[in-house]
């Protein structure tokens, strides 16, 4: 019960905080929210179920893309967008996982990272559809129920994204779905002498995170109110592994903390180094993966280990 | 006669010009302790590796609970009820021992993760995985990290393991392979109550001493064929055995 209260409890301050914050600091919390929620679903696919994938962040792209394409170049209503968005990113995820999940090894890392940079191609090629280099730009969140949500309230929205995403992954881990990936990731083999389907296991779970990170895109497109290629570059795949193994893979908490992080460092080096936060980046990653492959999630186990006793 | 939970029938494999298993028939009894054995190179790991779905045959069958599984991967023959053991132990790294066994339950969890009824099941598997930890003798051993077990309690994790699964019979590739005596002797114990549960148990087996005294039948091979069958003593006292795989009989 104490659990439950204080998960409710750290929630209802998540929402409550941007009622207290400036448009700017607003922008950034949402996007902080929204990094964590993808690190959370890739370190289900990469640290838990030990799938190596660079396609999680083009589904972000895939998801934001679709919702705005439906709703402002083909006029559906918003709901029907949302639906049909979904039904893209599961669709492509099949597609994806049931060829390269069927071959071993570096497969599917290579096909998602052809995937991560044909998406950037087909939006700059896109012509109309999707607005090309330039994208698209100015639209608005259609009115739900003659209300605009925007401001600290669509925030709102950003934090139950991430509330539902974490319940989810919350409760498939601490399950026998959770156990099943983990049993793939150390050891497919005795894995299914266990009784476990590896292959649909991969494919349930790249195509699960695959589409909760669409719909986490289609959350984002509302945020800025504009899509262009740039936003869903590669080097954001690269940023969320980093994320995950920095913060600790395998663990929610890690990828959230690894999120936080990285997401946050930028900010507070730009007045030092200036652009080059990347080769931090670099060096921080070296140094996670030499000291405590755990990541920052290991070092705090250790510490309050040793406090405990 | 008793029923028998596997029957395997003019098995048949080729790799290449050689043949490493050649027209092997053997029934496993229900409940019962068989053990096959063979010198080095004379396809158990073959036939083991065909039962347990790793390999594929080239003629025969087999028959799990009157069933034909030949040609079923690996898990399919695990969600019937036929589970296996490895002979190097293949533990998960990432988890702890009662984590471990909760895996080979995985076949017995019939509810969606998202429904109310999710945490009665999962209470009730981590009940019946600690009670396999105890009957394997790694009771203490519950929450340790499997990094840090002795070669000789991942073999006993194995097992636990694969009774997690609740079997109607258990496949064990060499057990004895690498234990040492005091450890041999609580293997056979573990054996011999697994059997008393009703679960049929094949042994392949190189160590005769450990064999012999615990198996209620044997069948010996040699080049991927039968060449004799029945009580350890009959086996012990044909002179084909003697011959093809004893070599010098003074062995035993």
């Amino acid at each position: 019960m104490i659990r439950v209260a204080a998960w409710v409890g750290g929630f209802v301050a998540l929402a409550a905080l941007p009622f207290f914050l400036g448009s700017y600091h607003n922008d950034v919390y949402r996007k902080l929210l929204l990094w964590i929620t993808l690190a959370l679903g890739y370190n289900f696919l990469f640290g838990i179920c030990g799938q190596v994938a660079f396609s999680h962040f083009a589904f972000y792209g895939v998801g934001a893309y679709s919702v705005v394409i439906l709703t402002f170049q083909a006029g559906l209503p918003l709901p029907v967008a949302i639906l049909l968005g979904v039904v893209i990113c599961v669709a492509l995820a099949l597609a994806v996982a049931i060829p390269s999940t069927r071959l071993e090894g570096f497969y599917l890392a290579l096909v998602t990272l052809a995937l991560a940079q044909l998406f950037i191609v087909v939006l700059n090629e896109g012509g109309n559809v999707t607005g090309g280099a330039g994208g698209i730009a100015n639209y608005r969140l259609p009115l739900i129920f003659g209300w605009r949500l925007a401001g600290p309230p669509y925030t709102l929205v950003v934090v139950a994204l991430l509330g539902a995403t974490l319940a989810i992954l919350w409760r498939l881990d601490h399950s026998w779905f959770g156990r099943a990936c983990r049993a793939v990731r150390d050891n497919p083999e005795a894995a299914a002498a266990m009784g476990v389907d590896v292959v649909r296991t991969k494919v349930i779970v790249f195509t699960l995170t695959s589409t909760l990170a669409g719909i986490a895109g289609m959350v984002y497109a509302f945020v800025d109110n504009t899509v262009n290629p740039p936003i869903f570059g590669i080097d954001n795949a690269f940023l969320i592994l980093f994320m995950v193994i920095v913060g600790g893979a395998g663990r929610h908490a890690g990828a959230a903390i690894g999120a936080i992080l990285l997401f946050l460092l930028p900010f507070w080096l730009a007045p030092v180094v200036g652009h080059h936060h990347q080769l931090v980046f670099g060096v921080l990653m070296l140094a996670v993966i030499l000291v405590q492959p755990k990541g920052l999630i290991g070092i705090w186990d250790r510490c309050r280990d040793r406090f405990s006793k | 006669m008793q029923g028998s939970i596997l029957e395997v029938r003019r098995l048949t494999k080729r790799f290449g010009g050689l043949t490493a298993v050649a027209g092997l028939d053997f029934n496993l009894r229900d409940g019962e302790i068989l053990g096959l054995i063979g010198p080095n190179g004379a396809g158990k790991t073959t036939t083991f590796n065909i039962i347990a779905g790793t390999y594929a045959a080239d003629e025969g069958e087999i028959r799990f609970a009157g069933d034909s599984i030949l040609g079923l991967p690996p898990h399919q023959i695990a969600r019937r009820g036929l589970m296996r053991t490895f002979q190097h132990n293949r533990p998960f790294s990432g988890m702890p021992v009662l984590e471990n066994v909760m895996v080979g339950a995985h076949t017995q969890f019939r509810r969606n993760p998202f429904s109310r009824k999710a945490s009665g099941e999962e209470q009730k598997q981590r009940r019946r995985a600690e009670e396999l930890i105890e009957f394997v003798g790694l009771a203490g051993l519950r929450d340790a990290d499997v990094g840090t077990l002795s070669f000789g309690q991942g073999r006993l994790l194995e097992i636990a393991r694969a009774l997690a699964g609740e079997p109607r019979a258990i496949l064990f590739d060499e057990p004895a392979a690498g234990l040492t005596a005091a450890e041999l002797d609580r293997l056979a114990g573990i054996i011999r109550g697994i059997a008393e549960r009703g679960i049929a148990v094949l042994l392949i087996e190189h160590d005769m001493r450990f064999l012999l005294p615990l198996a209620e039948r044997v069948v010996v091979l040699n080049f991927g064929a039968r060449i004799a069958q029945g009580t350890p003593q009959e086996v012990r006292a044909d002179r084909a055995v003697m011959d093809a795989y004893l070599g010098d009989a003074a062995a035993l």
